[in-house]
């Protein structure tokens, strides 16, 4: 049910379906990053389900390397890895690591560490400048200054070619982001730093697509989509509740409860 | 080694020369600054390849990532600032960016160690070797000199491994060989002798050649730090049965405490001491080596040690 009237988005379906394989993956490891794995998921839809770029040619830096089972999830679906080979996530003899890893084909960038993506990803840009680089950061993770860093790098080569998507859920594993480290306007300050800022429903693919095509238009500026998620988002006591940061092994109930909203969610 | 008065010549000098050289020759060539350009004498090179001069101002987590992406599509990255910044500050962005994602950034870290003279202890940095011996992937080099830092450059260049070159801030004495050449992996017998070997790296263990005494000194240049010449130096410890490592870093994962363990992995019976800075930070001096004075790492001090192993 869509609650506006609307007409769902054709991708929806797939959004949903990664939902359900991204709770197997954590569920099946006996733990994972689950709140931030599925309120990235419309983003990484957006990216690799729209028509918008290639990532065989242009590239992908997962900065947030915690939210890799949502990529996981995705490469298994375009066929890089195989579908059954999600059930091995973070266990020893698995190349899909508890963060992401360039062991998994698809993969561009080892992260884990936060606030190295944007750096990792700026530099790729100017040093492949006939395509797009593309960063997933989060909010949380601008606590680090390095991010800043790169935001300014960027705004000096006139990066124009760099896009920087932030899944701003407004959690961290702490607590809140306001209540941890707050961030102020973002969309201001990435502004003031040179940067085109767009700000979207990070959960609405039709406005997440149209974000990246004006954000693959700039030629001159590097663009940042600030992407306003929810945490959890599918699974209502996940949902805004940091606690879900990231989960061990679900009581059964829970699990099924959890399986059950994910099955039923509106198409 | 002969009675002339060695030549004084600067690592960094030589250093850009080659960067100079090594760029014209491939278009590939990039040289990540981190805001200390003039310092490090990339004035030139700045000028003559400004689209592979990329400079990232005082930010040195940047900088290693900036160093990853560019290595990540295709270029040849060499990342240069002091080594007090890099790896000082941006450890975790060398572990993460460059090694865990297979990179091959030649990291250079200037003004490493106690030369760095009145710039004091937050400049001086001791810490170098230990952090990026540590660090899988990484291969760690310390030059002797201007002479072998012209000729190791030119060898990492067109290695596909992440590296970090240790140099120092004054101009030197030279006294490298140059017929030796620079392999990846080889120390250099540097003098041959019977009754004690002396390991270290940088300009040291120059130090050592300015020594008079009537031991026969076998003095071995380490400037491999990883991959380390583990079969010359156990060669040369079986025959004298001495061992003095000398080292302008932290006794704490330097040199002295690769050795010690490879000499106890191999069951060696050997005579040992490691002269190095211990435990302690740095501080300023206009004469540089007054610090080696201060440390316990001059020739007075080097010759004391020779001859307490030497006493029975």
């Amino acid at each position: 049910m869509n609650i506006f009237g609307g007409k769902p988005h054709p991708l929806s379906v797939t959004a949903q379906d990664l939902r359900l394989s991204i709770l197997e993956m954590i569920n099946t490891a006996s733990g994972g990053h689950i709140g931030g794995s599925l309120s990235s998921v419309e983003i990484m839809v957006a990216l690799y389900f729209s028509d918008v770029f290639n990532f065989n040619r242009d590239h992908f830096i997962l900065s947030a390397g915690h939210l890799c089972p949502t990529l996981y999830a995705i490469l298994a679906k375009l066929g890089k890895i195989k579908l059954g080979e999600l059930s091995t996530f973070s266990d020893i003899d698995s190349r899909l690591e508890g963060h992401a890893s360039v062991s998994v084909p698809g993969i561009e960038y080892s992260s884990g560490s936060l606030g190295q993506g944007l750096s990792f990803a700026s530099g790729l840009a100017l040093g492949d400048k006939l395509h797009h680089t593309v960063c997933l950061t989060t909010d949380g993770e601008h606590d680090e200054g390095q991010i800043w860093e790169a935001i300014m790098f960027a705004n000096k080569y006139h990066q124009g070619n760099l896009i920087n998507i932030v899944d701003y859920n407004g959690q961290q594993i702490g607590g809140t982001t306001a209540t941890i480290m707050p961030l102020g306007e973002l969309a201001g300050k990435y502004l003031h730093f040179g940067w085109t800022v767009q700000t979207v429903d990070g959960h609405s693919l039709s406005a997440l697509i149209k974000a990246i095509k004006i954000a693959k238009a700039s030629t001159i500026y590097p663009a940042a989509i600030i992407a306003k998620t929810v945490m959890g988002k599918g699974i209502s006591f996940m949902e805004n509740d940091y606690h879900y940061h990231d989960v061990k092994k679900l009581p059964i109930s829970l699990y099924l409860q959890a399986k059950d909203e994910l099955s039923r969610s509106s198409y | 080694m002969n009675s002339r008065a060695p030549l004084i010549k600067s690592m960094r000098q030589r250093l850009a020369q080659a960067l100079l050289e090594l760029a014209t020759a491939d278009p590939n060539l990039y040289i990540v600054s981190v805001g200390l350009r003039p310092s490090v004498m990339l004035d030139r090179f700045s000028t003559r390849f400004k689209t592979r001069f990329v400079e990232c101002g005082v930010a040195e987590n940047n900088a290693a990532g900036i160093s990853a992406g560019l290595a990540r599509s295709g270029k040849n990255v060499f990342l240069c600032t002091y080594s007090c910044f890099s790896p000082g500050i941006n450890l975790a962005t060398i572990k993460q960016s460059i090694c865990l994602n297979g990179l091959s950034v030649k990291i250079i870290g200037y003004h490493a160690g106690l030369l760095t003279g009145e710039l004091g202890a937050s400049h001086q940095m001791l810490e170098d070797i230990a952090l990026m011996r540590s660090l899988p992937k990484m291969e760690v080099f310390a030059p002797i000199d201007a002479t072998e830092i012209y000729q190791m450059v030119k060898v990492l260049a067109k290695s596909s491994h992440p590296a970090y070159l240790r140099l120092v801030r004054p101009s030197t004495p030279v006294i490298y060989p140059g017929r030796l050449g620079f392999t990846i992996g080889k120390s250099q017998v540097l003098q041959s002798g019977k009754d004690i070997t002396i390991l270290g790296y940088g300009p040291v263990l120059v130090q050592v050649f300015s020594i008079t005494t009537k031991k026969s000194l076998e003095i071995i240049n380490c400037s491999s730090l990883k991959p380390l010449d583990t079969a010359t130096i156990l060669k040369s410890v079986k025959k004298t049965g001495r061992l003095l490592v000398v080292e302008d870093h932290q006794q704490n994962g330097g040199l002295g405490e690769a050795v010690a363990a490879l000499i106890l992995k191999a069951s060696l019976k050997c005579r040992f001491a490691h002269l190095a800075v211990n435990d302690s930070f740095g501080q300023s001096a206009r004469d540089p080596y007054d610090l080696y004075r201060l440390h316990g790492l001059s020739p007075v001090n080097i010759l004391d040690t020779i001859n307490k192993l030497c006493s029975r």
